[in-house]
């Protein structure tokens, strides 16, 4: 077992390699990669215990594989594998399959590992290859969204190198969980390069402008997986002591009601999905127990919801709202769409429910607002008009990637069978409900535009340093 | 600039751990005919050689992103990029 953990980890790396010594085979290669990430996967739900790896003596790296990371490499797999067969018939040179193979194994690397050195190396890998692939259509946008993302990301990983070597001065080793007992000013150093890194709460305004200016395919992988990578070593972190869980918890609170605000009055469809992502990070935070379950039917959804909406015609919702959409499209988006409310039949409702279960009373409130909030925005989706066209035609491997992710997202039921009773189904429902009503009569009406100052390149690094100080006030708390 | 000044902080951090392992000793960590000196830590500073690795492809990269930037705004002002870039 161990042999084929090392080998599994490797082989991304050696695929990416290959891909540049035969172009041709570019997308065989990649998509292999991701079915041997997805057998992986798999597997570990029926290992008895978890994997524990310690290669090169006392100072060396150390692996973890449980069902948590069997959750983020599922997901991983499915969402790489989609992004694959999305591009598949479109002319992508083999640099970018390459890439997404390399995003594919730092990420697969970042959610086995389980110490701050090996897991600085998976995030700083994951950043550079997405970096390139943001960076890919060379337009000076996209350049200068890519650096963006690049100067932020390095930026908080400074941070957070500083606060590994505190951890590392009181005990000697820079397993997860010494953060108990190291000092406060660690702790938060920590925690503000793994926030800012998926993006959450103040310090993640920097993702939905990289988020909505990127390529269709590339904004799908971003969302659906890249964030992801520091938001498992914050559910990791979350057992080892009270205090720390107290903080993740609050924060998930934070994020998901600011996220979700933001996303109501959201004009823009991609930037809607992104200020999503945002919101959904924080329901994985708030009940860091059972995360993993949510961050699969999370980044299926979403990855799903960006590939259909790179199919409209337009991005604006008022425009929308003039033309039809294809009805075949519609359907795609409000099986997602309610998949992302909580619908029951899908897997996110399964996931929202053992979510809330797991909550402690004090967050419950604000986070059934958040999903009411949900089911506003994505009402915009829902009702928008549609109609069969002739001669409509989307991208060739679009309704592969598609069958894809919805499948797993009816299949994703089966995890958490026990969701199915009386009083959740009706409460998913009612919420969903709330949700339509307050769209049509209040939020369809209004044209309220959130100033965008606060997502501007220095005053993303100001807010960086106030959450820090933030983070040092509650770590000494 | 600004990834200049990125660099220096990367520097700073670097600097950081190199204090960390040398504050039991200055030796560097070999077996010689010295008994017991009081000698360094060498785990941070082998930790350190992948993050400047790191740190320094970074910076090649963002540098190549800004030279192509550099050919349609010369002055390489961010909040002029910014402006431009942004819809």
């Amino acid at each position: 077992m161990n042999t084929m953990t090392i080998a599994w980890i490797a082989l991304p790396f050696f695929l990416g390699f290959l891909t540049f010594i035969f172009p041709k085979l570019n997308r065989h290669l990649t998509l292999w990669g991701a079915i041997a990430s997805f057998a992986y996967g798999l597997q570990l739900f029926f290992e008895p215990s978890p994997i524990q790896l310690n290669l090169l003596d006392n100072f060396g790296v150390t692996l973890q594989a449980d069902q948590l990371s069997g959750y983020f490499i599922l997901t991983n797999a499915l969402v790489t594998a989609a992004v694959i067969l999305y591009c598949w018939y479109s002319d992508k040179n083999a640099f970018f399959y390459a890439q997404t193979i390399i995003v594919h194994g730092s990420l697969n690397a970042a959610f086995v590992c389980a110490d701050f050195m090996s897991l600085y190396v998976g995030l700083e890998v994951s950043g550079i290859a997405a970096f390139l692939l943001i960076a890919y259509p060379r337009s000076d946008r996209s350049i200068w969204v890519g650096l963006r993302y690049l100067f932020f990301s390095n930026t908080a990983m400074l941070f957070y190198l500083v606060g590994a070597v505190l951890v590392y001065q009181t005990h000697h080793s820079f397993a997860y969980a010494g953060l108990k007992g190291s000092p406060p000013e660690a702790i938060a150093l920590i925690f503000l390069g793994l926030l800012g890194k998926a993006g959450i709460f103040v310090s993640g305004l920097w993702l939905p402008l990289t988020h909505s200016e990127s390529e269709t395919p590339v904004s799908a992988l971003l969302s659906g997986i890249v964030v992801k990578a520091s938001v498992l070593p914050l559910l990791r972190c979350a057992p080892i002591s009270p205090e720390l869980d107290t903080i993740v918890r609050i924060f998930g609170v934070g994020t998901a009601l600011m996220g979700v605000s933001c996303a109501v009055l959201e004009k823009d469809s991609k930037r809607m999905l992104a200020f999503h992502t945002i919101s959904q990070l924080g329901f994985i935070l708030a009940a860091p127990e059972v995360g993993g379950f949510y961050t699969l039917a999370h980044g299926l959804v979403k990855s799903s919801l960006f590939l259909s909406a790179g199919a409209l015609p337009s991005r604006n919702f008022k425009e929308l709202q003039q033309k039809h959409i294809d009805t075949k499209i519609w359907i795609v988006l409000v099986i997602a769409s309610l998949s992302i409310s909580g619908f029951p039949l899908l897997s996110g409702f399964g996931a929202k429910v053992l979510s809330m279960k797991n909550m402690l009373p004090w967050q419950a409130i604000a986070m059934n607002i958040a999903a009411v909030g949900t089911a506003i925005s994505f009402a915009k989706f829902i009702f928008l008009p549609h109609a069969t066209q002739e001669g409509y035609t989307v991208k060739p491997g679009f309704w592969p990637a598609i069958t894809l992710l919805i499948g797993g997202l009816i299949a994703g039921n089966a995890i958490y069978l026990q969701a199915y009773n009386i009083s959740d189904i009706i409460k998913a429902i009612a919420t969903i409900g709330i949700g339509w009503l307050a769209y049509t009569f209040i939020f369809k009406q209004l044209a309220i535009y959130i100033p965008r100052f606060l997502e501007e390149f220095d005053h993303l690094m100001g807010a960086m340093s106030l959450i820090l100080i933030l983070l040092f006030w509650m770590a000494l708390a | 600039m600004k990834i200049v000044s990125m660099d220096v902080m990367s520097t700073g951090v670097i600097a950081y751990y190199v204090l960390i392992a040398s504050r039991d000793g200055l030796f560097s960590p070999i077996v010689g005919k010295v008994e017991n000196p009081a000698y360094s830590d060498p785990v941070p500073q082998a930790v350190i050689l992948t993050a400047i690795v790191i740190g320094f492809s970074i910076q090649a990269l963002m540098l190549v992103g800004v030279m192509k930037l550099a050919r349609d705004n010369p002055t390489l002002e961010t909040s002029e990029i910014e402006k431009n870039n942004t819809p």
